[in-house]
């Protein structure tokens, strides 16, 4: 876990670097803050970040899914698996046909989820928020997104050094 | 369903020839088969009946044909308040028609994108410019307040009504 954690340190800064420099040009206002702050405790690291969307037209959500992956691929973000689920999640319900009687005559109506996920991998914090805000101001009218973010951490204190007692 | 339609077609001539016998109890009615009139427009004598795309597709279509008139996610699988987003959709559709009156020509699309509203429509040139940003101004401003959310009206306008009709039934 430490070695990767130092692997990562020591690529880090310079995706870091071009990633800023890059998203410059492409963020419009609203973000500008990320770059300008400056405190000195280091950048959070994160793993992963996945994104589950959720709409209700398959092709909207085809269209984000590339428009957010190329964002990424032009923002240097190494890109991990973006799949989808075959079917979509169908909720039914069952009405009679009529307004009164008839109950052998029913109509169904249904709503259909889709889902699709996407996984952005070795992301440090400000990439992270500045990535994750871009694609959340530009999401299409009818989509859900849910982020989870697997932050990358030390090992704690007292499992760094073995017990000196057993 | 269009095997049961036929056969309705061709049991009616048989049934005309029993009444036409005089014996009415041979007649066997039951609750009609594949009779769905929900989100449709009838057809007149006259055939002038003017429909938009919108109109001119039933509901089976929504999604292959023609889209949703309400963009929101609280349909979703898990999502919240589903209810008070449909009532509210309600509520701007007939708000905006009675403000606009007479003059919206298409159906009205309400598209939700965090906590902004925007909404679509087709108006008619009936009115003068004046007036219409007047009462745009005058429907954003109330829609806001209510909702308690920014809202926007997209419309687009054309010159006649027989722009944006589709075919005549």
């Amino acid at each position: 876990m430490l070695q990767v954690l130092k692997s990562l340190r020591l690529t880090q800064p310079t995706r870091f670097a071009s990633a800023l420099s890059s998203t410059a040009t492409n963020i419009p206002s609203g973000s500008a803050d990320v770059s300008a702050v400056d405190s000195g405790e280091p950048d959070k690291l994160y793993s992963k970040l996945e994104i589950e969307l959720r709409g209700i037209d398959p092709a909207v959500l085809r269209s984000y899914t590339w428009f957010a992956t190329t964002a990424a691929e032009h923002l240097g973000i190494e890109l991990g698996k973006c799949w989808s689920p075959r079917k979509a999640h169908h909720e039914r319900m069952t009405l009679l046909k009529s307004v009164h009687i008839y109950k052998k005559h029913r109509v169904q109506y249904e709503i259909r989820t889709h889902f699709r996920y996407m996984n952005f991998h070795k992301l440090t914090g400000s990439t992270l928020d500045t990535f994750l805000e871009y694609i959340e101001r530009n999401l299409p009218e009818g989509v859900a997104l849910q982020a989870a973010k697997t932050e990358l951490q030390q090992l704690p204190a007292h499992l760094q050094q073995p017990p000196e007692q057993v | 369903m269009n095997f049961l339609k036929k056969v309705t077609t061709q049991v009616l001539p048989m049934a005309e020839a029993h009444l036409s016998l005089g014996n009415n109890s041979a007649l066997h009615t039951s609750a009609v088969c594949c009779r769905v009139q929900s989100g449709r427009y009838r057809i007149t004598v006259k055939r002038d009946r003017p429909l938009t795309y919108e109109m001119a597709n039933p509901p089976h279509f929504i999604g292959h044909r023609k889209s949703w008139n309400s963009w929101n996610t609280s349909t979703l699988k898990d999502a919240l308040r589903p209810s008070q987003t449909a009532i509210e959709d309600v509520f701007i559709r007939k708000f905006i028609t009675g403000t606009w009156h007479a003059l919206v020509c298409s159906e009205i699309i309400i598209k939700r994108q965090h906590n902004m509203i925007r909404i679509a429509a087709i108006i008619r040139q009936a009115i003068s410019a004046r007036k219409m940003y007047f009462l745009i101004g005058y429907t954003e401003e109330l829609l806001s307040y209510w909702m308690q959310c920014p809202v926007t009206l997209e419309f687009q306008t054309v010159a006649d009504k027989k722009d944006v009709v589709f075919k005549y039934i």
